[in-house]
Formats: structure tokens, C-alpha cells, sequence
């Protein structure tokens, strides 16, 4: 795996790191996501989806129980991400399972419009 | 429930760190008044958002939130307003996005329209109003004069019973 330094993020009210399971990657959020985590998670989520495809991950959980919040900014990062995702060949292409804590109760739209956006790519668990 | 419209207005320089500690506060100005966390939760969204497009594009620094709770007989009316300064570039963009979702009566859809445009732009999201209207539930408007724009979003909750 990439050093973990380099797959991590530590701000003050935000942070990220990724580990792995497998062929999965689990990439954990806490915090909140907002401006100042913008161009954390621009340059975050390009690089775990360069280790999916390193590793050949079949599936990469990203988990949101403790993301208190996430602005437009941020979501956009994922949705590019997403977008990513879905112009890999299909041979290439891996799961996204998203983590949803249901006491954040943003996280129950923002994570719906997500899946909608590639159904054949992610699910949402609570 | 309270019975009186209540009311809570700011004015704030350029500070996004501001921006999620009054997203925090009004969770809890809105949970007195609403009994549905969801409903809290999605004006607070809401709120976030238009406080962020208000603070990046204010030309002189200045933004101006108002936050309406009027109580109804059977439902209540919650108003987001936001005023800012805005040069010719932003109020246009911000045209733009209220004409496009004038052409699209489903907020949903359209966000998942803006949502696919998004992916592939290289500077902003161009997400945050849309989203104030599909995940906030949103009825939106705005005015511009000279080179103030007001955006007002709206939303009818249920109040809080009185206990």
C-alpha cells in the first residue's frame, strides 16, 4: 500500500485515512467537512483511487459515521471521484460502498443523491 | 410552538471558518422550534450552503444572513435570507442557475443533471444552490439590485408541539 501519509488527512476539523482490507480499501472520514477541507480531499480522493486501481480493488468503503457535515465543495470532490469510477473499462471498475450513520441526518439525502448518481456503483449502508 | 415570528439576523465579514460554527448555532436555534430533526437538519444544509456562495463572491466582504421563523396555524414558515455585494461575473452566474431552475420543476432531477456537469469542472462545484433546492427542499427566489443580490430560500415545517 501507498505510505500511509500520503493516503491520510489531518486538519483541525477534519481528517481521513484510508486502510486496507484485502482487495478493499476503507477510507474514513471524521469531522467536518466544509472550505477548509476542500483541497485536502481534491488531491485525497485522486490518490485512493490510484491505490484501488494499484491494488485491483474490488470495492472501496468510504465510511461517513463520523462526518458531522459536508458542504457542496466537498461532495463535488466525490462526485468527480465517482465519475472517475464509471470511465475506468469495465474490467477495472470497482464497488463504492458507502458507510451512513442515520443520527446524520444530512447524510441520508446527500448519500441518496450520490447513489443515484451511478446506481451500478455504489450502495448505501446505515 | 411558539406563537410570534422570531428572528435572527447576522452580518459577517469573509471568514468560511464562520461558516459551519453558525451552521452549528442555528441546529440549535432551529431544534426549539421544530420538532423534526430531518427538517433541522435539512434548513441547516441549506443554510451552510447559501452562507458559503453569499462569503465567496461578496465583492466588498460583506454578507448578510436573516433567518425568519413564522408560525402558521397548522404549519410553520421557515426564510433563509442572504444579501451580498456581487460583481457582474457572479450575479450572472447566479442568473443563470435560477433561470436553469426554472426549466427543471423536478429539484431532484436537476441536481443530478448539475450533479454530471459538476464531475468533469475544474474550477467550483456549481452545486451549492441546487442542492439548497433538492436536499434542502428549497422553494428559492432572488432579487438583484445594482449589484446586490438577495437569494431567499423557503421551506414549511411542522413546529415543535407545546409540551
Amino acid at each position: 500500500m501507498s505510505a500511509a501519509s500520503d493516503l491520510s488527512v489531518a486538519l483541525r476539523d477534519f481528517s481521513a485515512n484510508v486502510r486496507a482490507e484485502g482487495r478493499s480499501l476503507i477510507l474514513r472520514l471524521s469531522g467536518n467537512a466544509d472550505m477548509a477541507a476542500k483541497d485536502s480531499l481534491d488531491s485525497l480522493l485522486p490518490r485512493v483511487h490510484a491505490e484501488a486501481q494499484r491494488i485491483s480493488a474490488t470495492e472501496v468503503q468510504v465510511d461517513f459515521r463520523n462526518l458531522e457535515f459536508m458542504n457542496s465543495s466537498c461532495f463535488k470532490s466525490f462526485v468527480t471521484w465517482i465519475s472517475e469510477i464509471g470511465d475506468l473499462e469495465r474490467s477495472k471498475e470497482y464497488k463504492i460502498r458507502l458507510l451512513s450513520n442515520p443520527e446524520m441526518h444530512w447524510q441520508r439525502r446527500s448519500l441518496h443523491a450520490l447513489r443515484c448518481f451511478a446506481v451500478d456503483l455504489i450502495s448505501v449502508e446505515s | 410552538m411558539t406563537e410570534t415570528p422570531t428572528a435572527f439576523e447576522l452580518t459577517f465579514q469573509p471568514n468560511v471558518e464562520l461558516i459551519s460554527i453558525v451552521r452549528r448555532f442555528l441546529s440549535d436555534f432551529y431544534e426549539r422550534m421544530i420538532e423534526d430533526h430531518d427538517t433541522v437538519s435539512r434548513i441547516a444544509l441549506a443554510t451552510h450552503e447559501l452562507l458559503e456562495n453569499a462569503v465567496k463572491y461578496a465583492s466588498d466582504g460583506a454578507t448578510f444572513l436573516s433567518v425568519t421563523f413564522e408560525p402558521g396555524g397548522t404549519s410553520s414558515t421557515v426564510s433563509i435570507r442572504l444579501m451580498n455585494r456581487a460583481n457582474a461575473e457572479h450575479i450572472a452566474a447566479v442568473a443563470t442557475i435560477f433561470e436553469e431552475m426554472s426549466l427543471h420543476d423536478d429539484p431532484f432531477g436537476h441536481y443530478q443533471i448539475a450533479m454530471a456537469r459538476s464531475a468533469k469542472r475544474k474550477v467550483g462545484s456549481g452545486l451549492g444552490l441546487v442542492r439548497v433546492r433538492a436536499e434542502g427542499e428549497m422553494t428559492m427566489s432572488h432579487t438583484i439590485e445594482d449589484d446586490r443580490v438577495t437569494i431567499l430560500a423557503q421551506t414549511t415545517v411542522t413546529a415543535r408541539r407545546r409540551s
